[in-house]
């Protein structure tokens, strides 16, 4: 299922927030969190329905020489898993 | 005040804000004795409840109640909890909730509705809910569809309506929903009154599972299901809300402070009010909320267990109203001394139902 997501967007019902309580990014749904990395955060900010793609060459412009594509990957195929995320032409 | 730094802050707040509510279904998790609880919160002490919640670390709020669109304020205070910069949600029985009503919650800041359905049959929903109400469920989804915003359906199960968990999950798709809650009663409240009447037989579960299972292999549209099983069937008890005290915290109607929605079951808990002290002081200080914290007051055979950093011990609220005691074991685990009542009620199940006991708010 995650395989088939080209164009990730954010499912409807998750928001990214800011938690100044705790400093830390979270991506928050009906029924709990997830807790971000930099790299988390960074890779939920691009689910707009731009490619894959066009998602690596974006996180290799913001952190020079990472080599982003299979955690995009693992990381988009684990949030779709969880309804989280899905594919724009959905 | 500095809390102390290793204890956890919550990051869910249930603000049960009223009550009252049109429906009467009887596996309603709120008290028997609906009636001694009265006297509601204004506004601007639920404001300010949201503004500490926010402050101590919460990052969702789940208004709920009752039926909590029955408050006049409502938009008010879905209003302050996106001032305050909660991720909102509203779980309603959604019977009191018209088109225009559905576009005001959107436009004062909502991130997430939750809407019950109590049963796919119209008449059977109707029965259960003890008012006629199927009809204005659907048409607050579909209202809610048409302008885009997200809906969980949450269907509970049971003994009258698991046959037809099939054409719930194909109600699901029709209306469009995001979400779909596949919960098997919780015997506290009112569910444990009728836990008799309610409790599904072994037979209905399995098939329930297997249905659920091949309808998502040979669905291609868009659903995300969450199925929760019945503790009862299970070999280890829930992680009740990831331990007292430890994520969550409940305000009701009248304030009272609860670790778990459904805490004022155990006798002989003081609940703090929040009309009194700080959700900081509450969390951090009250005697009711250290109570079961962590798990150096766990029983055996839980202390010695490797699983008592997973579950916790279970559900106290379960604990007390199976064994009496609060401070035992949940008798779903297999391993507690007090599991054979578990047993004794799935055996129960087996025979025909007892008629059912519906919500009332006894004067």
């Amino acid at each position: 299922m995650a395989d088939g997501i080209r164009r990730p967007v954010l499912a409807p019902h998750a928001r990214y927030r800011w938690d100044k309580v705790r400093s830390e990014h979270q991506l928050v749904f009906p029924e709990g969190m997830i807790v971000l990395n930099e790299p988390g955060k960074a890779i939920v900010e691009l689910c707009d329905g731009r490619s894959l793609r066009e998602m690596v060459a974006a996180l290799k412009e913001k952190f020079p020489g990472a080599e982003p594509e299979d955690d995009v990957r693992e990381f988009i195929g684990q949030l779709a898993e969880r309804g989280l995320v899905h594919d724009a032409a959905e | 005040m500095m809390p102390p730094r290793e204890l956890p802050r919550p990051r869910a707040l249930l603000a049960e804000i009223t009550y009252r509510c049109p429906l009467q279904c009887p596996y309603c998790s709120n008290p028997l004795e609906l009636a001694r609880y009265k006297s509601e919160l204004d506004t601007a002490t639920w404001v300010r409840v949201f503004e500490q919640a926010a402050a101590l670390g919460v990052a969702q709020l789940h208004l709920s109640g009752g039926e909590p669109l029955v408050r006049r304020d409502i938009l008010d205070l879905i209003r302050a909890a996106r001032d305050c910069e909660l991720y909102s949600n509203l779980s309603t029985g959604a019977t009191v909730a018209d088109e225009k009503m559905i576009e005001r919650l959107r436009e004062a800041g909502l991130d997430h509705l939750q809407v019950s359905l109590l049963d796919t049959d119209p008449q059977a929903n109707d029965w259960l809910a003890a008012a006629p109400s199927y009809d204005r469920k659907r048409d607050a989804v579909l209202a809610a569809k048409r302008i885009g915003f997200p809906v969980t359906l949450n269907v509970v199960l049971h003994r009258h309506n698991l046959e037809r968990i099939g054409e719930v999950i194909e109600t699901a798709f029709a209306w469009g929903v995001d979400r779909l809650e596949l919960a098997n009663t919780q015997y506290t409240g009112w569910a444990f009154r009728n836990r008799a009447a309610l409790m599904p037989t072994r037979a209905q579960v399995e098939r329930a599972q297997r249905v659920v299972d091949e309808k998502l292999a040979a669905s291609t549209g868009r659903l995300d299901v969450v199925h929760v099983l019945p503790d009862y069937f299970e070999e280890f008890p829930k992680a009740c809300l990831h331990g007292w005290g430890m994520v969550f915290m409940a305000v009701a109607p009248d304030g009272a402070a609860l670790p778990c929605q459904t805490a004022r079951e155990i006798p002989g808990l003081q609940f703090p009010n929040v009309r009194d002290s700080s959700l900081e002081e509450i969390w951090f200080t009250s005697d009711v909320f250290q109570r079961f914290r962590g798990t150096d007051w766990l029983p055996e055979p839980c202390r010695s267990c490797d699983r008592r950093e997973i579950d916790f011990g279970g559900c106290r609220c379960q604990a007390y109203l199976m064994t009496g005691d609060a401070n035992a074991t949940d008798p779903v685990c297999h391993l507690s001394p007090h599991h054979h009542l578990v047993a004794e009620a799935l055996a129960e199940a087996e025979k025909p139902a007892p008629p059912l006991a519906f919500r009332v708010m006894r004067t």
